[in-house]
């Protein structure tokens, strides 16, 4: 039986504590997401904490937006409801970790930069690096399926989550995977909830694997003068035997955005490995280089910390299609932008197809909705690509939708999985695929 | 029998008279995998030729409710590409082509029936390999590789099958004929195909895979060490890795493996060690060297007997031959023996392989040990006799007590071969009810009437019971793990 708001919210305030459930209307303001505030935040402490208010949002049917640090909240549809946001920021610890097994479980709040101190001193890293997100909370980046360079070598969440706590729409508490770096036990529920923006369960605790960290490392940058020697590079790249540990592909204002020097188009690489190698390495990246008419130079290795200012602004699309096509689309999205009447920034993820678009300010959003969005989505999506919209202003997603079209038939199966594990609507609804 | 004549009659239409398994000798063939505890002959065996033929097998089989028993080359080790239920098993083998190429972006479309081998040696000479080697990589399908998520040596480094999946197309449980992922590697929603890996074929029959293909590193170097002991062994494992160095593989084989391999292979490992150690390098040269070093001065430290490095192409292919085929020669040693594939966290390893001798000591067995020790994932084979009164009780009790004592340490039930029919009694251990729950719901979502390999994966409804009907030869010869 539904009971007073009030009394709603009492009973979230005895489950995590008066001080962590946050009811005035100028702290709930500075939660709203696409224009939508929500009437209460709780900021649970325990696993058992998120079960407890899950299960009272379920009862009550409120609507529930997990969140992390706050920093991606701009991913996704407007929300169609939003009752509660659900912040996850107390759960911040390193539960387990034992350097020997290279796999560390780690509560869903912790953020990266924290997670990095942890184990650096270990010689070890997690994996995964998206650019601007040092301060994002490892479960935000998983559930938004995020990544940086470091996928060049190791991959995403996606081959990085070994293990995943969760709490269900109803509550139960559920573990996904295992603790070890392999294990076919079961289906691999891990999966399921990479990439999938909370709308399945709220993460709570995450297993991941964890790299040895180089005993040696450099960076380069290689700058070319066009966009066909760019292309060139990075085919013949991929093609050898060479072994960066991370890549981003960067155009003009992207090099002036990091930092950097500035060619029509550049990768960023970093080879890590013994000493020997990386020096052995590092001359054959030159001499490949220099045979595509590129320039190389070795840069510190806080030209990577410059990624970070290539996203920011109010609007960044991300950008999916074949890998052997990444920078045809970088004079595609070039292109599409100049017609929108707006400067893009372009940051590329070579030999995974991913780019991204950020825009400055000042961008109209009509315009970027028919003459950037548009177009550039239908090419993509015509050889099986995706343009999504990683954040924009209100306005431009009410024009489009931030995800663009999805097979029916896949889209059926989703809907599926979506209302047999939340079939009230109750998590993220509306924010994700296909209105999920 | 599940199937009528009439449905009998419905199948031929769809895969044609060549594509219809029904005689009694035709179907013994299909009635397991390479676990011949679990035996169950289908009531049809039908061999698609394409993905719309399988689809329409699976919606006539789910509209006359039949079971279905996907099934790609049958080298599993745990029951699953056998009809427990009869039904209609759906063999992929005439569906065997490489569909496509793609090296400008490092992915290949085949059919399920690939056989895995195939493909790397059909991309090698142009500089590329498939990645995940299960043992059984010279007969297993690429659709079986997939469906159960298969491991082998080189996923320390590479990892496993679900890594190297980019899309997947298939018939679900409900007949929806629907492509997931692509060459794009990355599409906004659930990752179906992540989920789709591994399911052992209980959510879907695959009906194609877009694969990555790696490109083939610089250099490689293999290098065997000889200890006197399996402890020695594995104390040099955890410090290798310990270390910072993940070798491309790292495997341990013990004297009585060896000694398997030796009397039917003759591979060139040292007889007579306590165990041995091959490590695997690869990656650029100057890498290779620089790691050199220090896993010899490691393997030195921990008592290591002799190091030796395969000079040759054809030493280290010897090598691998023997490893990759210790388990087809095993029943030289033993009249049976039952395999376990659990998996501890790999700090645990010198632990847990002294539990292995003290279980193997107290219930007076041999327990011979070829694995994965750079992962953690052990095959203990607990060899018995099925003659000697007794000694299968024994050798199940040794199972049961090594599978506890490695979850005790924080491992997992199975870390390659998968669930089937063997470990389904076994998740439990593992999971939580809720955790089941969740699967088993899951389940629902692709399979809703319950046709997709019925039995497999999740543990059974208290009511089924559990079949556990020993044979004269457990595993067969020319089995690969």
């Amino acid at each position: 039986m539904a009971v007073s708001v009030p009394a709603v919210h009492e009973a979230l305030a005895d489950l995590v504590g008066r001080a962590h459930c946050l009811r005035e209307a100028a702290a709930l303001a500075a939660y709203a997401v696409d224009g939508m505030a929500p009437s209460v935040v709780v900021r649970p402490g325990r696993p058992e904490e998120v079960s407890g208010v899950l299960a009272l949002c379920a009862a009550e049917r409120l609507a529930v937006m997990p969140r992390g640090a706050g920093t991606s909240v701009g991913l996704g549809n407007p929300p169609r409801r939003l009752d509660v946001v659900l912040e996850l920021r107390r759960l911040g610890a390193v539960r387990e970790y034992v350097p020997e097994d290279m796999v560390a479980t780690v509560e869903a709040g912790a953020t990266l930069d924290a997670l990095s101190a942890h184990f650096g001193p270990q010689g070890q890293l997690l994996a995964l690096d998206p650019p601007g997100g040092a301060a994002r909370s490892v479960g935000g980046v998983l559930a938004t399926h995020a990544s940086g360079p470091l996928r060049f070598r190791y991959g995403t969440g996606r081959d990085l989550l070994l293990g995943v706590r969760f709490a269900q729409a109803d509550g139960t508490l559920t573990w996904g995977g295992a603790k070890v770096v392999k294990s076919v036990t079961g289906y691999d529920v891990p999966k399921l909830l990479v990439g999938s923006l909370g709308t399945l369960g709220v993460i709570v605790e995450a297993t991941l694997r964890l790299q040895p960290a180089a005993p040696a490392r450099r960076s380069w940058r290689l700058g070319f003068p066009s966009r066909d020697a760019a292309g060139a590079f990075v085919a013949a790249l991929l093609d050898s035997t060479i072994e960066p540990d991370r890549a981003a592909l960067l155009d003009r204002a992207a090099q002036g955005r990091a930092g950097l020097e500035v060619d029509p188009l550049a990768v960023l690489l970093s080879i890590g490995s013994a000493a020997a190698a990386v020096e052995h390495q590092g001359q054959a990246l030159a001499r490949l280089a220099a045979g595509h008419g590129g320039r190389s130079e070795a840069v510190p290795e806080q030209a990577w910390a410059g990624l970070d200012a290539v996203v920011q602004g109010p609007i960044l699309l991300r950008a999916a299609g074949e890998p052997r096509r990444l920078v045809h689309w970088t004079g595609e999205a070039r292109t599409a932008a100049e017609r929108a009447g707006v400067e893009p920034a372009l940051l590329g993820q070579p030999g995974h197809g991913v780019l991204q678009i950020a825009l400055g300010e000042g961008a109209e959003p009509g315009r970027v909705a028919r003459d950037l969005i548009g177009p550039l989505r239908q090419a993509l999506e015509a050889e099986g690509g995706s343009l999504v919209v990683e954040r924009a202003p209100l306005e431009l997603k009410k024009l489009c939708d931030v995800w663009g079209s999805i097979d029916t038939g896949t889209l059926a199966i989703m809907s599926r999985i979506k209302g047999e594990f939340d079939p009230a609507e109750l998590l993220n609804p509306g924010r994700f695929v296909g209105g999920l | 029998m599940t199937v009528s004549p009439r449905m009998l009659r419905a199948l031929e239409d769809l895969v044609g008279p060549a594509g219809l398994v029904v005689s009694p000798e035709g179907r013994l063939t299909y009635e397991c995998d390479m676990h011949t505890f679990y035996k169950g002959a289908p009531d049809a065996v039908v061999l698609p030729e394409s993905a719309e033929q399988a689809a329409a097998v699976v919606r006539l089989c789910r509209r006359e409710r039949v079971p279905i028993v996907p099934r790609g080359s049958g080298t599993g080790l745990i029951g699953g590409a056998m009809a427990a239920a009869g039904g209609v098993m759906v063999s992929m083998n005439r569906m065997n082509r490489i569909v496509e190429l793609d090296l400008p972006n490092r992915c290949a479309t085949v059919q399920p029936g690939l056989i895995n081998l195939w493909l790397s040696q059909a991309t090698r000479e142009r500089g590329y390999f498939f990645a995940p080697d299960p043992s059984s990589q010279m007969v297993s399908s690429i659709g079986g590789n997939a469906s159960t998520n298969a491991g082998g040596p080189h996923c320390l480094k590479y990892g496993i099958t679900v890594n190297h999946v980019l899309g997947l197309e298939v018939v679900t449980g409900a007949g929806e004929l629907v492509r997931l992922g692509g060459k794009v590697q990355e599409r906004p929603g659930y990752d179906l195909t992540g989920v789709m890996v591994g399911a052992e074929g209980t959510l879907g029959l695959v009906t194609g895979v877009i694969v990555r293909l790696t490109h083939v590193p610089e250099g490689v170097k293999t290098i065997l060490a000889s200890f006197s002991s399996i402890e020695d062994a594995s104390e040099a494992v955890s410090a290798i890795i310990r270390a910072g160095i993940i070798p491309a593989a790292l495997e341990m084989l013990d004297e009585v493996v060896i000694r398997a391999i030796e009397e039917g292979i003759h591979a060139g490992y040292p007889k007579g060690a306590g165990a041995v150690l091959l490590i695997e390098l690869d990656g650029p040269a100057a890498e290779i060297e620089a790691q050199t070093g220090p896993i010899e001065a490691i393997c030195r430290d921990h008592l290591a007997l002799e190091i030796r490095v395969a000079r040759t192409e054809a030493e280290r292919a010897l090598l691998w031959k023997g490893r990759k085929e210790a388990a087809g020669v095993f029943g030289r040693l033993t009249p049976n023996w039952l395999l376990q594939d659990a998996v501890v966290p790999r700090s645990k390893l010198p632990q847990i392989m002294k539990e292995v001798l003290a279980i193997a000591a107290r219930h007076r067995l041999v327990i011979a040990n070829v694995f994965h020790a750079g992962d953690g994932n052990l095959h203990p084979l607990i060899c018995y006799d099925d003659r000697a009164p007794g000694e299968l009780d024994r050798a199940k009790q040794a199972n049961e007590e090594l599978l506890a004592a490695c979850l005790r340490l924080g491992g997992s039930v199975t870390g390659e071969h998968g669930v089937g029919l063997d470990k389904r009694g076994s998740l439990p251990m593992q999971f939580a009810d809720a955790d089941l729950a969740f699967m088993a719901r899951l389940r629902r979502v692709f399979d809703p009437d319950g046709i997709m390999n019925p039995g497999k994966l999740l543990p059974a409804h208290p009511a089924c019971g559990e079949g556990f009907r020993p044979a004269t030869r457990p595993l067969p010869a020319g089995t690969w793990i």
